[in-house]
């Protein structure tokens, strides 16, 4: 059980990170410069926050109330940096042993050996870091770190030097050695939302050094806490919104011109934002009964590789679909016919600035 | 080399690899320090450190006689209590070539140090491993190219000092003659041919330090490529 409770100042910009987290993983997401490396990093102590207090089960690491600040090399944990941090003067099988060299001998060896082979490294010792590929890289970065046993693993965008295909591959890799070889809590900063929500079981947004939320994974898909936090989470549709009427079920609200039905339940907040992922929108060629239809102006369309981006305006409002590219309202629109928009009142999520 | 008195040589050889071990034990830890720390204590120190390099020798040299001469209080205390005397004696060589090649080695140590990726260390740190043990294992061999390199002028440096060297340690025969005013006074009492031979065997050294250096960064870029 981890517990972070910390405040730093640096300049104008202020940290002040309050979360726990118990097992699995939690992915650490937000954009660059907000702090989440720093995060890591004060729970590591390799940075020393001004204020707070840092628990791993029950075990105080830092505390400004009792005057605790246990250095980083005490506090046992596992660390894989960004580009992996090899020592380049070591051989692999001497980067892996690095962290437990105070161990007797025969222990070292069985350990090393150990966990080269649950890394896949096998055969790999002897090579010097610029030998390996990137995958080998951070298998052995992951490997040196677990041999040490330590009691909570963070890892500070552990994927991102690799590009598309092998990336997608060292993801798994390493998630997969990580699920069998460490049962104790995971943190993973990225700053890319697929990633959060394949590799981990909660996330965490990190905004101007705050947190915004921490949460299951699918409720901070469904429910972002805040309209920046719903934008970090990939959603391309946020409109302000007044509240018409509310009954249990059904809230009816007013955006721009339009006026919609949504299901989800209304925070009792001032500024109320609605938002709807892009691929929940419906582009429909004829105006079918139903709630939530709309006529609309088409304004741009993208092709991707399996689906298509469409831009389209609709009652003073931008909104942005993915559609299939085999859609029939794709060939009507080609066609320089009129097109509606449908939104699905029960993917209508509210939050607030 | 019939005729030829090779004691300046071997004095000058002497001296600088004393100078060197003085600067290195000296100055690299404090190189560490200032590689690790900016404030303005180390900022005052690294600007200090140019003054060996700023100040023209003979001015140096007199700073250090003022300083460390018999009638100053630290050559008084040396010479009462350890029987001690630095100046006139290649004591006052070594340290004078030390004061002025100590800045290179520093410079250069300090520049590689900084070099090291801090995510280096951080991994170390958080492995378990105290700062001194990390300084040992992963910064030094990191850097150690740049403190080679560093240590390569510095004898250089030391090795030709002229001005500093005489002013502190004068140029007594076979007892504090170095190699640069030994080729001075030769030129000075018309004998050419020793000259000749001790420029050229400081030019060589010169060369073969200048080929050390480049060797070392050339190989250092070569290592990044790979």
């Amino acid at each position: 059980m981890l517990e972070v409770n910390a405040t730093k100042i640096l300049g104008d910009f202020t940290l002040n990170v309050n979360f726990t987290h118990e097992r699995g993983i939690l992915s650490i997401i937000g954009s660059s410069g907000c702090g989440k490396s720093m995060t890591l990093k004060c729970i590591a102590g390799l940075i020393t926050p001004d204020s707070g207090t840092i628990t791993i089960n029950d075990k105080t690491l830092y505390s400004t109330d009792s005057k605790i600040n246990i250095p980083a090399r005490l506090r046992k944990i596992g660390f894989v940096f960004q580009n992996s941090a090899l020592f380049p003067h070591m051989s692999v099988y001497k980067n892996i042993e690095y962290g437990i060299s105070d161990k007797p001998r025969k222990i070292r060896e069985q350990a090393v050996k150990d966990i080269i082979e649950r890394t896949h490294l096998n055969g790999l010792g002897k090579r010097f870091p610029h030998q390996l590929s990137g995958g080998q890289q951070q298998r052995c970065a992951l490997a040196r770190t677990l041999v040490t046993e330590p009691e909570i693993l963070l890892l500070d965008e552990p994927f991102s030097a690799a590009d598309g295909h092998t990336k997608h591959i060292l993801e798994s890799e390493l998630i997969t050695i990580i699920k069998h070889n460490f049962h104790k809590p995971v943190l993973l900063v990225t700053h890319n939302i697929e990633e959060a929500y394949r590799l981990s079981d909660r996330i965490m947004i990190i905004e101007n050094g705050r947190c915004v939320q921490t949460a299951a994974k699918d409720k901070v898909i469904d429910h972002p806490a805040s309209v920046n936090a719903a934008r970090i989470t990939g959603c391309k549709n946020i409109f302000p919104a007044d509240i018409i009427s509310s009954s249990g079920k059904e809230t009816i609200i007013k955006c721009g011109e339009m006026t919609i039905s949504a299901a989800g339940i209304v925070p009792d907040k001032d500024n109320i934002f609605i938002g709807i992922r892009a691929h929940y929108i419906n582009i429909l060629s004829e105006q079918t009964s139903g709630i939530n239809i709309f006529p609309c102006k088409i304004i741009e369309v993208t092709e991707g590789i399996f689906s298509t981006t469409v831009i389209t305006e609709c009652g003073g409002n931008l909104f942005r679909a993915e559609i299939s590219k085999t859609s029939e309202a794709l060939k009507v629109f080609r066609k320089n016919k009129k097109l509606f928009i449908q939104i699905p009142p029960e993917k209508i999520f509210f939050t607030t600035e | 080399m019939n005729g030829i008195n090779l004691f300046p040589l071997f004095l000058s050889f002497k001296v600088a690899s004393a100078s060197v071990a003085i600067a290195l034990i000296t100055g690299i830890p404090l190189a560490y320090f200032l590689s690790r720390n900016k404030n303005r204590l180390s900022y005052f120190i690294d600007s200090l450190m140019n003054l060996p390099i700023i100040f023209p020798p003979t001015v140096l040299g007199y700073y250090l006689l003022v300083l460390l001469g018999r009638q100053s209080h630290i050559g008084k205390f040396l010479e009462n209590n350890f029987d001690i005397m630095i100046v006139f004696t290649p004591l006052g060589a070594v340290l004078a070539s030390t004061i002025v090649s100590i800045p290179y080695l520093i410079k250069a140590a300090k520049v590689s140090f900084e070099e090291v990726d801090k995510d280096y260390i951080n991994a170390a740190r958080v492995m378990g491993k105290t700062e001194t043990v990390i300084f040992f294992t992963i910064i030094l061999p990191i850097a150690w190219r740049g403190v080679i390199s560093g240590v390569s002028m510095a004898f250089a440096r030391a090795l030709g000092d002229f001005g500093t060297t005489l002013m502190v340690a004068g140029s007594i025969p076979d007892e504090t003659l170095t190699m640069p005013i030994a080729i001075y006074n030769s030129l000075q009492a018309d004998d050419g041919k020793t000259a000749n031979i001790m420029v050229l065997i400081m030019t060589i050294i010169a060369l073969a330090t200048l080929f050390i250096i480049s060797r070392l960064s050339y190989k250092r870029k070569g290592e990044r490529n790979a």
